[in-house]
């Protein structure tokens, strides 16, 4: 059986998106974490940095794995001289399932958390069936591999449509980045279900534009967060009427 | 932390340095609650009152702090991220 379904002429190149992804995550970790230092109040703040954290971790496991996988021509010899010595072959199986499958668990993981961030109410019940789907899909597709696909695309559709409800009331051009990004990121999820060599390729070039578009969104923030007026000021944020704004 | 930030923004817009009376009316504070905000921005280093003239009570203007202008550039970060995520 196949470990990765990559065609071999792009192998290297995914482990390249994925570390390009595990930064562009990292940054929103840190910018997240940075606001919830900032208002402890907010733990919404910590709870996003959480599920992105989680989704860059997935993305280290995955990076690392595949890394010993394309790259440790070592351990390849070794499995070649240890065909007929079936423990040592299956302890390296072990190891790839262990790292594939930190990286489905966890990137699911992240995801839920950031689509449950806009659900008011949350049910102990639910919250416990969802963790018990995400662990038997990310535990299953070792060997039905587009099941972690399939959840994938179910949680981020779930996503997409909190961040169409809320660009419908905030119509800010930074949250209608965020939407096209989760779609394309959706989009390449759908691409990744097919065992195609080809659309292997192309899902991952599709993941690495919609990082890109969330690395432009993460710098878009922290610009905008610190434009300044002429005479070097940040306003953005206040001033106004505080009367209207604000509730005594 | 909306309260602090329009005070410091009633400062900027009055060229980094206001009048007391000014702050309170810009801001849309009573004496009181105005009293008690200066008093945390100044154990803070966001303002500061103007030194040179402390002894003049009807003089004495407050201004910002370098530290309050990063405050606010932060603030401004915090903000952005928040109405993004609409959180």
């Amino acid at each position: 059986m196949k470990i990765v379904l990559t065609p071999d002429w792009f192998l290297g190149f995914d482990v390249l998106i994925e570390l390009f992804s595990f930064i562009v995550l990292v940054m929103f970790l840190v910018l997240s974490l940075k606001n919830y230092r900032m208002n402890k109040n907010k733990k919404n703040f910590l709870y996003i940095g959480i599920g992105f954290g989680l989704i860059a971790l997935a993305q280290l496991a995955t990076i690392l794995t595949k890394t010993v996988l394309y790259y440790d021509f070592n351990l390849i010899q070794q499995v070649g001289q240890a065909i007929v010595t079936s423990n040592f072959v299956s302890s390296v199986d072990i190891f790839y399932y262990i790292g594939f499958f930190f990286y489905r668990f966890l990137t699911l993981v992240g995801f839920y958390i950031i689509y449950r961030l806009h659900n008011k109410r949350t049910y102990l019940g639910e919250s416990l069936l969802f963790g018990y789907f995400i662990l038997i899909s990310a535990l299953l597709s070792t060997e039905i591999y587009y099941l972690f696909h399939l959840t994938c695309i179910g949680i981020l559709l779930l996503i997409v449509r909190n961040y169409y409800g809320i660009y419908k009331e905030n119509h800010f051009l930074n949250t209608k980045i965020l939407l096209i990004a989760f779609s394309i990121l959706s989009l390449s999820q759908i691409l990744f279900i097919f065992p195609n060599g080809t659309l292997q390729a192309t899902a991952n070039i599709v993941e690495l534009i919609s990082y890109t578009i969330f690395l432009f969104l993460a710098i878009k923030i922290g610009k905008n967060g610190k434009k300044k007026k002429s005479d070097g000021d940040n306003i953005r944020y206040a001033g106004g009427n505080p009367a209207k704004r604000r509730k005594h | 932390m909306e309260i602090i930030s329009d005070m410091l923004v009633a400062i900027l817009q009055k060229g980094g340095s206001i009048k007391p009376t000014h702050l309170m009316y810009k801001a849309n504070l009573s004496h009181n609650q105005m009293k008690g905000y200066l008093e945390e921005l100044e154990k803070k280093n966001l303002v500061a009152k103007n030194d040179n003239e402390k002894e003049s009570k009807e003089k004495v203007s407050i201004k910002i702090t370098s530290n309050g202008r990063t405050f606010l550039a932060k603030y401004g970060e915090m903000k952005e991220f928040e109405k993004t995520f609409g959180l």
